[in-house]
């Protein structure tokens, strides 16, 4: 048989992802590469190809069955894409969120590109949960400030889950690779474009506090700021430490002698009281919101609130059982 | 019926037969009521005429006592009003008219077999002529008999609210390795065409498949009565064929089981967040920033009933949940459902197979072109026509008459032979 036959089918390339993932991950991956493969080159044409070539020849049109049959087939540009998607998996460990650009968080579809962080469904768990929890209050307009942005997801998924007029959300982040994404992202949610901005914003620089603090009243501080420690950043799989941005796992203070990976989340307690969070009225809702790598870090995160002015503080672990977000509340 | 009509000014052979006619045509069933109430359950006079009919002689009893009530409504109504209330009016203008869904059709079907009778007379006339008209007409009225008594045992039957609403399909494959899994593909293709004749919508809940290998699929169809029409789908089908993966061209036997479940749109199925619980995948360490997982599988188990649903469709645990939940809803209403089924007849339908999945309910033989279906004993030689769509409805409008009729049959206790809620 002619090679090009043999090379277009499907279980080499099923071969290739079980190596890597396992039989059932491999089946599902397959099968979102090639769902994604049939959205993004369409094959109209082929059809259209295929009709006139019959007709040229003097020869009956394919039938409607034909047509159908022939549509579910892959073409060959096609087939060259999921090739490379699943070389690119397998050999250079590319995530699949950055193979196929796009990556689902709570009501809002994002898209996804090197190296910004790749949304985690640890995050989408507590945004949507956060989002329940303000719904249900029901206060005024909300002005949240979402820390280390990244590819917006953390505000997105709370103005896609949020109704109007709710919520305002600036979300800031230290890359400018990360902004631009974002900004692309809200353009395609279209549901958050009045409640959701974003900018480039380095969060350790002088006058930051004053200068967001002139802008108004703030309600609630929320990130998932980086928390990975440098040893454990050693460890990580190729997938993350290979195409992820390492400012966005590891906390760049070169003061941070004690390894925690907490330096940000200190910084963000501290931004939190500078902006006048820890004042002010109880509310029922948390005033600071942040993810944590997992119990190792929940007592050094509840300090730095403490120390701050927030005198209670709650933590949420996720659905995989592990601490993972720390709220700070200012109750009097 | 006007050439006859015009034909019977010429005088008929005796005054006698004249007035008997007349007799029966007007007042014959009061009458007959009267004289037969102490005796065995009679059918109406022409009954007998029309063939094998559906309508026992015990439904033929309620009918007319139905009839009987109905008369004396509308008496009522159309009597002195001036005393009765409002509510009054409505209760019988209601009863009237629930009634009459099953009187009209009746009636109607009496007025048939009188008319039988009289063509009988017809057929043994000398004018040949005569007797090819009351052929013709005899023909159109035994259509019309059919008619009218699917038309009352329609509106006899207890309505099944389930089966107007949209409906969840399984197709599992069973025993035989890759060729069940290819009939699973060719089963589902099957139904895809199928839904499309009848306009339905498809959405798959999860899928578990390699290529044109399905192992599992769940689906969801939605539209008007479709759990009616897919309820007959349930149980193991066995397919008889040369499978594309035999080398040897022997004849192999492989079985694919499907399910159908009503889908619980706007039920209230009630579940406890606290009786779920919702596993998912866990990556072993610490997960969030330190791991990038496309793992979104989700397991939900309601731990009352035991119940537990997988889904791992979509790329986003959210939507895995929701669509398990859906699943799990629609699988809790369906226990539901057959429980309380059970507990209000005291034999199931045995057509509609459900819980007992090891009931082989069809075969496709395609050596002989064959599809039987085992609970009523039909065989159709079309199975092109079938694994395309378009011959299933065949089977399925048999099927229906079947379980109509054995509902009719089990309908013993005939305090169940009520007016039609509307």
């Amino acid at each position: 048989m002619p090679r090009s036959v043999l090379n277009n089918t499907v279980i080499p390339l099923l071969r290739q992802l079980t190596k890597k993932l396992g039989p059932q991950q491999a089946k599902n991956e397959l099968r979102w590469m090639a769902d994604h493969v049939r959205k993004a080159i369409p094959t109209k044409l082929t059809a259209e190809h295929a009709t006139s070539a019959r007709l040229w020849r003097d020869q009956p049109a394919p039938s409607a069955e034909e047509t159908e049959v022939a549509s579910k087939r892959f073409s060959s540009v096609q087939w060259a894409w999921l090739r490379q998607a699943v070389h690119d998996r397998v050999e250079t460990n590319k995530p699949l969120q950055y193979i196929l650009g796009t990556q689902p968080f709570g009501n809002a579809s994002l898209l996804t590109r090197a190296p910004v962080l790749i949304p985690r469904w640890e995050t989408e768990e507590w945004v949507l949960k956060l989002s329940d929890m303000i719904r249900a209050e029901n206060t005024g307009l909300l002005n949240i400030l979402d820390a280390c942005t990244g590819s917006g997801c953390v505000a997105l998924g709370l103005a896609c889950a949020l109704p109007r007029e709710s919520v305002h959300i600036t979300g800031v982040d230290v890359s400018h690779d990360a902004c631009d994404l974002a900004i692309e992202n809200l353009l395609r949610n279209k549901k958050a474009k009045q409640a959701v901005e974003f900018q480039r914003l380095d969060l350790n620089e002088q006058g930051v506090a004053s200068e967001l603090k002139s802008r108004g009243m703030w309600d609630m501080v929320v990130a998932n700021p980086p928390y990975v420690t440098p040893n454990e950043y050693a460890e990580l799989d190729p997938d993350v430490k290979d195409w992820e941005d390492v400012r966005a796992l590891v906390p760049g203070d070169p003061m941070d002698v004690d390894q925690s990976g907490l330096s940000f989340v200190v910084r963000l307690a501290q931004l939190a009281r500078e902006l006048g969070l820890a004042d002010g009225e109880s509310t029922n809702l948390p005033r600071l919101v942040v993810e944590i790598g997992g119990a190792h870090q929940v007592d050094g995160a509840r300090q730095a609130m403490h120390d701050n002015g927030f005198n209670l503080t709650e933590v949420w672990k996720d659905m995989a059982g592990i601490d993972r977000v720390v709220l700070g509340y200012h109750k009097t | 019926m006007n050439a006859l009509r015009a034909l019977r000014t010429r005088p008929m052979r005796a005054l006698v037969r004249d007035v008997r006619l007349s007799g029966l045509l007007n007042t014959g069933m009061t009458q007959r009521y009267a004289t037969t109430a102490q005796s065995k359950p009679a059918l109406p006079p022409g009954s007998e005429l029309a063939g094998k009919s559906n309508l026992t002689a015990k439904i033929h009893e309620k009918l007319k006592i139905m009839q009987y009530k109905h008369n004396k409504i509308m008496e009522q109504m159309t009597g002195d009003i001036s005393g009765m209330e409002r509510e009054d009016m409505a209760r019988l203008a209601k009863e009237q008219s629930s009634m009459g869904m099953i009187v009209v059709p009746y009636e109607h079907l009496l007025k048939l077999y009188s008319e039988l009778i009289e063509l009988e007379q017809m057929m043994s006339a000398d004018d040949p002529d005569l007797r090819r008209l009351a052929r013709e007409e005899r023909q159109e009225v035994l259509e019309n008999v059919v008619t009218a008594e699917n038309d009352i045992i329609n509106a006899l039957l207890p309505k099944d609210s389930a089966e107007s609403a949209g409906a969840i399909l399984e197709i599992r494959a069973g025993t035989g390795g890759d060729e069940a899994s290819i009939f699973c593909g060719d089963l589902l293709h099957m139904y895809e065409k199928y839904a499309q004749l009848r306009k339905w919508k498809l959405e798959t809940m999860s899928m578990d498949s390699e290529g044109d290998k399905i192992k599992e699929i769940v689906l969801k169809v939605s539209g008007r009565g479709v759990f009616g029409v897919l309820m007959f789908e349930s149980g193991v089908h066995r397919v008889q064929r040369v499978p594309a993966t035999e080398t040897q061209g022997r004849v192999h036997t492989s079985t694919a089981t499907v399910a159908v479940l009503p889908h619980a749109a706007n039920v209230n199925i009630v579940i406890k967040e606290s009786d779920l619980r919702i596993d998912v995948f866990r990556a072993s360490g610490k997960g969030g920033q330190h791991v990038n997982t496309t793992d979104s599988a989700v397991r939900i188990t309601h731990i009352p009933t035991g119940i537990s649903v997988e889904n791992q469709q979509e790329r986003s645990q959210i939507q895995n949940r929701e669509r398990a939940m859906q699943v799990l809803r629609a699988r809790m209403y369906e226990r539901e459902r057959s429980r309380l089924d059970l507990e209000r007849r005291a034999s199931r339908n045995k057509l509609i197979g459900s819980g007992d999945r090891s009931e082989k309910c069809r075969t496709y033989n395609y050596a002989q072109n064959r599809v039987t279906d085992h609970r009523i004993n039909f065989s159709m030689f079309n199975i092109e026509g079938m694994m395309n769509g378009t011959a299933l409805q065949i089977v399925i409008d048999q099927l229906r008459i079947q379980h109509d009729l054995d509902e009719l049959a089990s309908m013993d206790n005939f305090d169940d032979i009520s007016p039609p809620n509307q």
